[in-house]
């Protein structure tokens, strides 16, 4: 019998709202299809429905080819991915992988292949072909704590190619890849189709593997198909409101020198991490930071925003203060706002949208604090700026991806301050929220903020960035003007 | 050495006893200014030493780690948490002169030979912390005059006393001056600045003294938070065994619920554990616990009374000078119970099917915190003490029984609080006999209110809530619960 998904009369709610009702899509023997939308469309719902992982209304048939030497099973990736410790609990926090412990309570890359491996029966010849491939063969002894999300995106990647199930649906599989990563992956892809496995990828990108020759697009909970990928159409240039009164004002500086980093250099055992790294950065300057998955971007910043403990032993020079001479982590961060995937990954679950938002104040994950008057009417402001009116008392964990990453980004700039650290900030917006936000960064920029921009895809990006730094394995390879300034 | 506690006249040691004062955050207001531009010298880097050390280094103050010679040369794990997180590290010869603040993170056991060794080497005027009174009030460590003596004591593991820091928040801490040791007055000041560096004093700090610290500590640790949880696990999931139930479930009703009904506990006490049951369920589990009180309440006394008498410290100090004999032994035998080798099974148990299929255990819960409170109060301890090392643990300790079951919480609680709990295993489960000769799956293992039409008495209803409201330790509780602003839920599995 010839392998096929029929979904027929899919009716599902999310939360009391109706995400389809009456859905049909057919997914024939050969196909390889893309499913796009925008956030908040039901990508996901619909993918989990696939998977059988959410129960629906409806008729879902899944047959799959007998004859097949693929298992005979839906794979789904998730674009978020929850790793618990050797405990069981995933208690942790973002700044938790650049201390070193010798207890090592989370399982090592290595290890947990290994048991993917075993509990499906798989060759370990086919995954070393695949680990190299995508440069993944040197973190084979990382825990899963120490891998960067880029890192974290090719394991789950590397899991279900290894596996070749008969359907393959990923969500989101370029989230936070480097331009060559992509390039990779994708061969990967047309090679895995090649071989007989079925993909379904959700995603807005354009740069697809050759496979791809089916197109869906989840609009107003239908599914309209497509001859090929769905041109976005140029969105309207909606003007931006008005950025709230708080934000007008250029941030107070206490010195014009905002970082300054002399030769640092950033080891754990013998794996170095960062090399000879030197940086300045003035009140005011738009950088772009840039470099491949695992190059070092990240701790990079975790230097800036008083996350490393090797800071202590470098030459770093915060808003005029020498690292290490007195200061807390506090002071530095309330001159900071910040946002990282791991940041978004370890938030607090617990918070809503207000309290998230708010949190932005004091620094922390999630609000201990109760904010002023004045604080609170500046959160009510943001939100209705934002377009997030209507999930203010919600969880910010149960939002589609994109309006978490908003209220994420809310966050950063409540406290309008100097630096703007924006670590892929747009990972998980869907193109026209991308645009908005890098609009709106653009309109903060105009006040004087400064700001470390760090975005794999060179179409979306912010206007106003006007200097660029680039890592290669720990080193810069590269710092300069993008333009001679007017 | 003479016991401490047992040296003081009566009204002495009521009076330190006594000490106790959940303190305002604006007491906090000075920051780490006390300890600002001080030498900070911790001696031991393990959980304890090295995240609050990162937490402290990160609030602007200078540390580093006072390492004995062979864990230098050897390079063993303490020597690499400190020198790869960049922390100075030397001998105690090289660090401990120039220190303003010695703090001692070592285990319990090792106190006294660590005490002994850096105490000639400190400088006139400098400061000893400690994180347990144990070897001043039970050993009777006699500090140098000069010295001033400090205990902060964040009440959570290391793990989480530098998560919570993290993430702009902090764990609830006690602190406390020794009052044979404040020789400048300063002791206050400093032991409040140094849970400012922790992030304590976000999560809600109690003045204590030593003597009340270690007296309510041992009680709390060996009868509730350890002693009854091992108890009441290992009954109820061999009664399940006896019973028929399949044991991957009863492994799993008792590892996760433990944790499940104490997370109730946490957010509003023993009336939100116990109004979680229906009314019928809630008669039974209020009937049981009564009886559990009355059986058990001789037990508590004894372990308190050994306590204070210093009888327990006595004995437990034998066992150390016998190679650790009696403990060893306790472990392997607990190691081998049914319970701890029967995996969980891979079955969904709904949160609410915790609280409904696990009757006794919430009554084991709520009798033995109310007794562990009430004897502590009895014995002159302050309420607020009381509910710390009661109540406010619980949930902690059960969180570890969800992570790996009673070997894992064995691991985790200091050598002290597992020689204590196994102490009052042994002598419980005999006494508990006849109780669980009567107890059937009714209890435990099945949904107490199948087939019962929920149907009860008003005044029955009535009059049992109004007992378990109108407890101390709910009242206390509530009090504490509000000053303690953010509690938020743990993650269940």
């Amino acid at each position: 019998m010839a392998r096929s998904i029929r979904i027929h009369q899919l009716k599902l709610n999310y939360a009391q709202q109706v995400v389809f009702d009456g859905l049909d899509w057919a997914i024939g023997s050969g196909e390889n299809w893309l499913l796009s939308g925008a956030s908040g469309s039901g990508k996901t719902s619909l993918a989990k429905v696939l998977a059988g992982l959410t129960s629906s209304h409806g008729r879902m048939e899944v047959c799959f080819d007998a004859a097949s030497p693929l298992p005979a099973c839906v794979m789904y990736v998730e674009s978020w991915y929850q790793f618990k410790n050797l405990e069981g609990v995933a208690n942790f926090y973002y700044q938790q992988r650049y201390t070193s412990l010798q207890t090592k309570d989370v399982i090592t890359v290595g290890a947990e292949l290994e048991a993917f491996g075993a509990e499906n029966g798989l060759q370990p010849g086919g995954l070393q072909q695949l680990a190299s491939g995508f440069g993944f063969s040197n973190l084979m002894g990382s825990t899963l704590l120490e891998l960067s999300s880029g890192e974290h995106k090719k394991l789950q990647l590397l899991k279900a190619l290894w596996l070749k199930p008969q359907f393959l649906i990923i969500d989101q599989p370029y989230t936070g890849l480097d331009s060559r990563s992509r390039t990779v992956l994708n061969t990967l892809l047309d090679q895995a189709a090649a071989s007989g496995v079925q993909l379904i990828l959700i995603s807005n990108g354009t740069e697809l593997p050759a496979c791809i020759n089916r197109f869906a697009e989840l609009v107003d909970g239908m599914l309209l198909q497509h001859n090929s990928s769905p041109q976005r159409e140029e969105a309207a240039e909606t003007p931006l409101a008005a950025l709230p009164e708080f934000l007008r004002t250029r941030p107070a500086y206490a010195t014009d020198e905002v970082v300054r980093m002399e030769n640092v250099n950033i080891s754990y055992g013998n794996k170095q991490v960062l090399k000879n790294i030197t940086w300045e950065i003035r009140a005011g300057e738009k950088w772009l930071l840039q470099g491949h998955n695992g190059s070092g971007k990240s701790t990079l910043l975790s230097l800036i925003n008083g996350d490393h403990p090797q800071a202590y032993a470098n030459t770093i020079y915060l808003f005029g203060r020498r690292r290490g001479s007195g200061e807390s982590i506090w002071d530095i961060k309330q001159h900071i706002g910040l946002i990282s995937p791991e940041l978004h990954w370890y938030f607090d679950a617990g918070a809503t949208v207000f309290q998230s938002i708010a949190s932005g104040f004091f620094d922390s994950i999630g609000l201990y604090r109760q904010p002023g008057y004045r604080q609170s009417r500046q959160v009510d402001e943001l939100i209705s700026f934002l377009g997030l009116s209507e999930h203010r008392n919600e969880l910010l964990s149960t939002l589609p991806l994109g309006k978490q990453r908003l209220a994420l980004l809310g966050r950063t700039i409540i406290k309008n301050p100097e630096l703007l650290v924006l670590d892929e900030p747009c990972q998980g917006l869907d193109d026209r929220q991308t645009q908005h936000f890098n609009r709106l960064v653009d309109a903060l920029s105009v006040n004087g903020m400064t700001l470390i921009y760090v975005g794999h895809f060179d179409a979306a990006l912010p206007a106003c960035i006007e200097k660029k730094i680039v890592l290669e394995q720990g080193e810069v390879k590269l710092a300069e003007d993008l333009f001679e300034r007017i | 050495m003479a016991n401490y506690f047992n040296t003081l006249p009566l009204r002495e040691k009521l009076n330190q006893l006594g000490v106790c004062e959940f303190m305002d955050s604006a007491e906090f207001s000075d920051g780490v200014e006390a300890l600002k531009g001080k030498k900070l010298v911790i001696v031991g880097c393990g959980a304890q030493g090295l995240n609050q050390g990162l937490n402290l280094r990160d609030s602007g103050l200078d540390i580093s780690y006072a390492l004995r010679k062979e864990a230098i040369e050897s390079k063993r794990d303490s020597w690499k948490n400190a020198t790869e997180n960049n922390f100075r590290v030397g001998t105690y010869e090289e660090l401990i002169p120039s220190a303003d603040l010695v703090v001692n993170l070592t285990p319990d056991k090792q106190h006294t030979s660590v005490v002994n060794a850096v105490m000639p080497l400190m400088k006139q005027g400098a400061t000893l912390l400690y994180s347990h009174g144990f070897n001043i009030v039970e050993e009777g460590m006699q500090v140098r005059k000069d010295i001033t003596v400090i205990m902060v004591a964040p009440k959570c593991p290391g793990s989480e006393v530098r998560a919570e820091y993290a993430r702009g928040f902090g764990v609830p801490t006690l602190i406390a001056v020794h009052p044979e040791n404040d020789p400048e007055g300063k002791g206050l000041e400093q032991a409040k600045a140094y849970c400012v560096g922790t992030g304590g004093h976000r999560a809600g700090v109690l003045r204590s003294s030593f003597v009340a610290e270690v007296k309510s500590d041992l009680m709390g640790e060996q009868t509730i938070l350890c002693g009854l949880l091992q108890t009441g696990s290992i009954l109820s999931f061999d009664k399940m065994i006896e019973k028929g139930i399949e044991p991957g479930y009863a492994s799993k009703l008792v590892q996760y619920g433990v944790e499940v009904i104490t997370e109730a506990l946490k957010q509003g006490g023993i009336t939100a554990m116990m109004d979680r049951l229906s009314n019928v369920a809630k008669i039974k589990a209020f009937e049981l616990s009564e009886e559990l009180k009355t059986i058990m309440r001789p037990l508590f006394q004894k372990h308190q009374d050994d306590i204070m008498s210093g009888e327990f410290s006595r004995t437990m100090m034998e066992d150390w000078a016998n190679g650790d004999e009696k403990l060893l032994t306790w472990r392997a035998a607990t190691g081998e119970t049914a319970f701890e080798k029967t995996p969980a099974g891979d079955v969904k148990i709904g949160e609410q099917e915790y609280f409904d299929n696990a009757l006794l255990m919430v009554a084991f819960i709520r009798a033995g915190v109310e007794l562990a409170f009430e004897t502590m109060v009895e014995a002159g301890i302050k309420p607020e003490s009381a509910y710390y090392e009661s109540l406010h643990e619980t949930p902690l300790i059960a969180n570890t029984i969800a992570r790996k079951k009673l070997f894992e919480m064995n691991r985790v609680i200091s050598d002290t609080a597992e020689y204590g709990c196994y102490l009052f295993d042994h002598a419980c489960k005999p006494l508990l006999a006849d109780f669980m000769a009567r107890i059937d799956t009714d209890v435990i293992g099945r949904n107490f209110n199948e087939g019962k039409d929920g149907a009860v008495d008003n005044r029955a209803l009535i009059s049992v809530n109004e007992v378990i409201r109108n407890h101390q330790v709910e009242q206390v509780g509530a009090e504490l619960r509000k000053a303690m602003t953010a509690m938020k839920a743990i993650k269940t599995a």
